[in-house]
């Protein structure tokens, strides 16, 4: 067998790939209108994550914290959090929805979120917002299970389990779109449209680009609003772009309420778009219409400049959300390239029995690892002291000094890219995503040949 | 036109307050050590009196005493002007001042606190 | 009253004296701001928590070090690459960050074995390096793990490595600086006075509370080391390990930063008698006044001044250039904890700015005393700001520029106000007498910016000016300037170049034979 799927060895991590649940659930929450999230532990677990928010995006989203102190971490502090709401209500008038986020410190002292927002629903809200619409729902997300990337899963099924209500069977569907970018977005959006197709996005981040506005708008705000999440549980179809980023939330709906669940593939690259133009076209009946075609052409068209000529058999290492890198290796390969190690940075017994790490283990005849629970220490060790060699590295700003330091060129994708700018306006996601995506490629790999004067001057005639 | 003692006593006040850092700590135990020697030093440096340097101490303070006794003699021609037992009173009400602002008038909850 | 309560924040009424306004005449006695209480919940504040404040701010600039934080890897990951402090020695410490990865497993039956298995295998990953640093987390706190425990067990086994154990986590106080104050007191109880230095020089000094953003330290050093004085250890910006447990041996604690540090220098003085010169390394006078009195302590003055002399005449132009253009801008000066003092009467002395708001994140009232008495009347001072307090003091005082964090910077940008990051610097070092000009550089280049004049225009109904295809900062900034100051022959914009620091590494510095007759202090 040629593709081992190994997990990592060593008892601690060494550059991290992920941070912890909390800050997924704080990414899902700000996705949503009038929402406001309260991450109830210590200070850092928000300041953080907003600070990290801000890098990627170059964007000021608000969170609030319930400020854990050294009192209530050995008395409890549900009194900060009962606090914490009447605190943001009184000074935030449109905010309508709260999640009430835990941690690992608020989950070990055993404080009860739920008890404490069945005590607000009765007291608080009752009497001194009754004329207010107002929704606290607890997330559960301590930070000593899964990743940011099961804390997302975690909040996105937690809100549309509260919001989800039946009532009139809807053609839209339900497009789940996972830890995705604005520019992500505004493509996925766009299938839709020309498929006409209209949905309840979760979530609608498009907005994350917001702009310098006359008026001074200074915060950024996702648009999902209280009506389309209530409205998912009467949509035709849930598609989960991503299996472990909304696929929970997808399995609800379609266990509580029959939505038909379609989890994955995520778009990433022409036949994962192909595909999924292919199930939308099934749930909804709606052809695919001759402008993607041409859309699609014209990407191919532009990839086929690039491909054998420069892109194949170039040896690729890739890291970060599990569906992106997944995705991305399906593409390469697709590309002719030769992903060769990929790692998924956390613990999620899930990745053994994904369908398309089983494709690969199926079909590759040559060798790929991938390390599951994975470290960034996992590429590093291999290519410092292994002897392991790739000629590009695709993933996100954190691994950037194995690029700098070994000399390998880069691209960055995923979540945060801090060090190039505006990447996150730029699609992965469906055909013109697949066209920018291997025209980075190229343009990273070509930058890299002239860089070390390697074969640069076939560049001067194509 | 002359400055009443008070006004002249602001003057060196604004200079500390602005220029210096010593008498910033947090504690009072430490802002009373270091009003009380940082003045006395520079009250002897301004009236052309001796001055212990002998300890490592000693020598740290002086040299605080000494930037504020050029920074005091070149903003304020009246500084070497004046009588010196004019100068060491006002010096000694400068003190006064500065233990007033910085210790026992000052709101600052933390002076106080034993542990750090 | 001074005390100023914002109308967003009436509804917590407690926020009241947390606010003050500088009035005329009125002195510390008569107001100052509540500092460094529990945070408000649900009040967007901007804090941070106490194991930030160990890990992120004053333990991970030293340099030859395995920083590890024991708990889940979110702590380690939130704080990694977060903040531009370098290091010599290809920012190891920078890259590079640990986490014991704390599951719930180990939340039931304890993580201690797991602890030190993660020790050896840092170790074995990194050879070169032999010192570690352990801070404990919220998680690890809560679960009762010994840190200190498992690390002396793995010193015994590992005769050649250190390790120091910082038990901070991050509920520890109201903010970040519960952190910066434990881990003061964990060094100097653990680890000061467990080596002996190698001395190079006659005069040695600590220097204390430099974090080495962007090239800060090595900055200051290169004047230290040009009045040939030995900066035995520096706490912590690009510091060593082993240096900094050789403090005990130095002459003169040079303190910088008087929040984070002020404690270790307080115990070093108590413990060893070293004493403790207070000095300010931001602006030409307050640099030049603490270069001389680290240089009059050990009686060679006349090598400071010949450094201050030959930088000032080298930079002085160029500032003035700066100042000229600078003259009456409304600033607000929003750092996290030291930087309103440092900066508070400087920037108004040497770059012509008036500070109209102080803030501080995470500072005590100590800080704010500071801050208050260096700053001019009128001056909005607050303590722990919230998001929506920011956004209202902007509108009330209009600033032409606000010197803050990344993300606030973002909400000043959104309101279409320049910002400069007061943390880790736009383009530092800021420190030392051309670090000085290039800060300048940084606010004139934010104030004067095309791309900011062009924000401040509404296409839909403003008149769309047609007459110009660009403009440059100079045509803004030098509109009203006199003819005699625009045509100055003296005066000149920085030349220096991208990277200060590549100039620093190449320099060569003089021996300076030992002074006979000096009477050394004795320590």
């Amino acid at each position: 067998m040629y593709c081992e799927l190994t997990e990592r060895e060593r008892a601690g991590i060494i550059n991290p790939i992920f941070t912890c649940q909390p800050a997924g659930a704080q990414y899902a929450s700000i996705g949503i209108k009038e929402c406001i999230g309260i991450v109830h532990g210590g200070q850092g677990c928000v300041m953080f994550v907003r600070l990290l928010f801000s890098q990627h995006f170059k964007e000021s989203f608000e969170l609030a914290s319930s400020s854990l102190h050294e009192d209530g971490a050995v008395f409890g502090a549900l009194n900060r959090v009962e606090e914490a709401v009447d605190v943001l209500l009184m000074r935030y008038p449109d905010v309508k929805v709260i999640p009430i986020i835990s941690t690992c410190a608020t989950e070990v002292i055993g404080d009860d979120i739920d008890g404490v927002v069945r005590k607000l629903n009765a007291g608080l809200l009752k009497e001194k917002y009754k004329d207010r619409e107002v929704h606290l729902i607890p997330v559960h997300t301590p930070s000593f299970v899964g990743s940011m990337v099961t804390g997302y899963d975690v909040a996105v099924r937690d809100f549309v389990k509260y919001f989800a209500k039946k009532t009139e069977p809807s053609a839209k569907i339900n497009l789940i779109t996972g830890w995705a970018n604005p520019g992500d977005v505004r493509a996925l959006k766009h299938l839709l449209a020309e498929m006409q197709v209209e949905a309840n996005v979760l979530f609608e981040i498009e907005t994350f680009d917001s702009p310098l506005m006359p008026s001074g708008n200074h915060v950024s705000h996702g648009e999902t609003t209280i009506q389309e999440l209530s409205d998912t549980a009467n949509a035709a179809a849930t598609f989960a772009l991503n299996r472990y980023e909304g696929g929970k939330a997808a399995e609800y709906l379609r266990d509580k309420f029959d939505v038909p669940a379609i989890i994955g593939p995520s778009p990433i690259g022409i036949r994962n778009t192909d595909t999924f133009l292919k199930k939308l076209s099934e749930a909804t009946g709606k052809p695919i219409p001759q402008s993607l075609v041409r859309e699609r052409g014209i990407a191919l068209d532009a990839i086929t400049d690039v491909t054998h000529m420069f892109l194949a058999d170039k040896k690729v290492a890739l890291y970060g959300n599990p569906d992106l890198v997944i995705s991305l290796t399906q593409f390469c390969l697709d590309m002719e390239m030769k992903p060769v190690l990929l790692l998924l940075g956390d613990d999620n017994a899930a990745y053994k029995n994904d369908p398309r790490l089983k494709e690969l283990e199926e079909n590759l005849d040559y060798k790929l690892e991938i390390v599951m629970n994975a470290d960034l220490w996992e590429l590093e060790n291999r290519i410092k002291n292994e002897g392991l060699e790739v000629d590009l590295i695709m993933g996100h700003s954190k691994g950037r000094f194995i690029s700098i330091d070994y000399n390998i060129p880069m691209v960055r994708i995923g979540f945060p890219v801090y060090d190039r700018a505006g990447m996150y306006r730029h699609p992965v996601v469906g055909y013109e995503g697949a066209m920018l995506l291997a025209e980075n490629i190229a343009n990273t790999w070509f930058a890299d040949m002239e860089h070390k004067h390697n074969r640069e001057p076939v560049l001067n005639v194509w | 036109m002359k400055e009443t003692s008070k006004e002249r006593v602001e003057q060196l006040v604004d200079v500390i307050m602005k220029k210096c850092l010593w008498q910033f700590h947090s504690r009072t135990w430490d802002r009373e050590k270091q009003n009380e020697n940082i003045i006395l030093k520079t009250t002897q440096i301004l009236c052309d009196e001796p001055v212990v340097k002998e300890t490592p101490e000693e020598k740290c303070y002086w040299v605080d005493a000494v930037w504020l006794a050029n920074a005091y003699k070149e903003k304020f021609p009246w500084v070497t002007e004046i009588d010196k037992e004019d100068l060491k009173q006002i010096m000694r009400e400068l003190k006064e001042r500065l233990d007033f602002l910085l210790i026992t008038g000052s709101l600052n909850a933390e002076l106080t606190d034993p542990l750090y | 009253m001074p005390y100023h309560l914002f109308k967003c924040s009436e509804c917590i009424p407690e926020r009241g004296k947390h606010a003050v306004i500088k009035g005329p005449g009125e002195t510390l006695a008569d107001a100052l701001p509540l500092g460094y209480l529990n945070t408000i919940p649900g009040s967007i504040s901007e804090r941070g928590c106490a194991y930030c404040g160990a890990k992120h701010v004053i333990g991970t600039p030293m340099k030859d070090v395995i920083h590890m934080s024991h708990g889940p890897v979110g702590c380690t990951y939130d704080t990694w690459q977060t903040k531009r402090y370098l290091s010599d020695n290809d920012n190891f410490q920078l890259k590079y960050t640990y986490a014991t990865d704390m599951k719930e497993k180990h939340i039931i039956f304890g993580a201690e074995k797991m602890l030190k298995q993660n020790i050896i295998e840092a170790f074995e990953a990194f050879p070169a390096i032999k010192r570690m640093t352990i801070y404990q987390t919220c998680a690890s706190a809560l679960i009762g793990d010994d840190i200190n425990a498992v690390a002396n067990k793995v010193m015994k086994e590992m005769p050649d490595v250190d390790i120091f154990v910082c038990n901070s986590p991050g509920f520890g106080g109201p903010s970040q600086s519960g952190g910066h104050h434990k881990i003061n007191i964990a060094w100097i109880n653990q680890k000061v006075g467990t080596v002996e230095p190698e001395t190079t020089s006659e005069y040695m000094i600590n220097y204390v509370g430099e974090y080495n953003i962007q090239g800060d330290q090595e900055v200051m050093q290169d004047y230290f080391k040009r009045m040939g004085i030995q900066v035995l250890s520096t706490f912590t910006g690009n510091g060593s390990y082993d240096d900094l447990r050789a403090m005990h041996r130095a002459h003169l604690n040079v303190l910088e930063c008087a929040r984070s540090a002020e404690y270790i220098c307080n115990e070093l003085r108590v413990r060893y008698g070293i004493p403790r010169l207070d000095i300010d390394g931001f602006g030409f006078e307050p640099l030049s006044s603490s270069l001389k009195k680290v240089a009059m302590f050990f009686g060679i003055e006349e090598r400071a001044q010949a450094i201050i002399d030959e930088e000032t005449a080298r930079w002085k132009p160029e500032l003035e250039w700066y100042k000229a253009r600078l003259a009456g801008k409304k600033v607000c000066l929003w750092p996290g904890g030291s930087k309103l003092w440092h900066w508070a009467n400087c920037i108004h002395e040497e770059m012509g700015v008036d500070v109209v708001s102080v803030y501080t994140k995470f500072g005590h009232q100590g800080d704010m005393e500071k801050g208050i008495s260096r700053c001019e009347e009128g001056a909005l001072a607050i303590d722990d700001p919230n998001e929506l307090e920011g956004m209202e003091a902007m509108e009330m005082l209009e600033p032409d520029i606000i010197f803050t964090g990344k993300r606030p910077g973002e909400v000043a940008k959104k309101v279409r106000v320049p910002y400069l990051n007061a943390h880790a610097y736009h383009n530092g070092p800021w420190k030392g007498f051309e670090g000085w000009v290039r800060f300048a550089r940084d606010v004139y280049n934010g104030i004067y910016s095309p791309i900011h004049k062009l924000s401040l225009l509404d296409i839909s109904k403003d008149e769309i000016p047609v007459d110009r295809g660009f403009e440059t900062q100079r045509m803004l900034s030098d509109v009203h300037l006199s003819e005699e100051i625009k045509n100055s022959t003296e005066l000149r914009e920085y030349t220096g170049g991208y990277d200060l620091l590549k100039g620093l590494k190449e320099r060569v510095y003089p021996e300076f034979p030992p002074k006979a007759n000096v009477a050394l202090p004795a320590v």
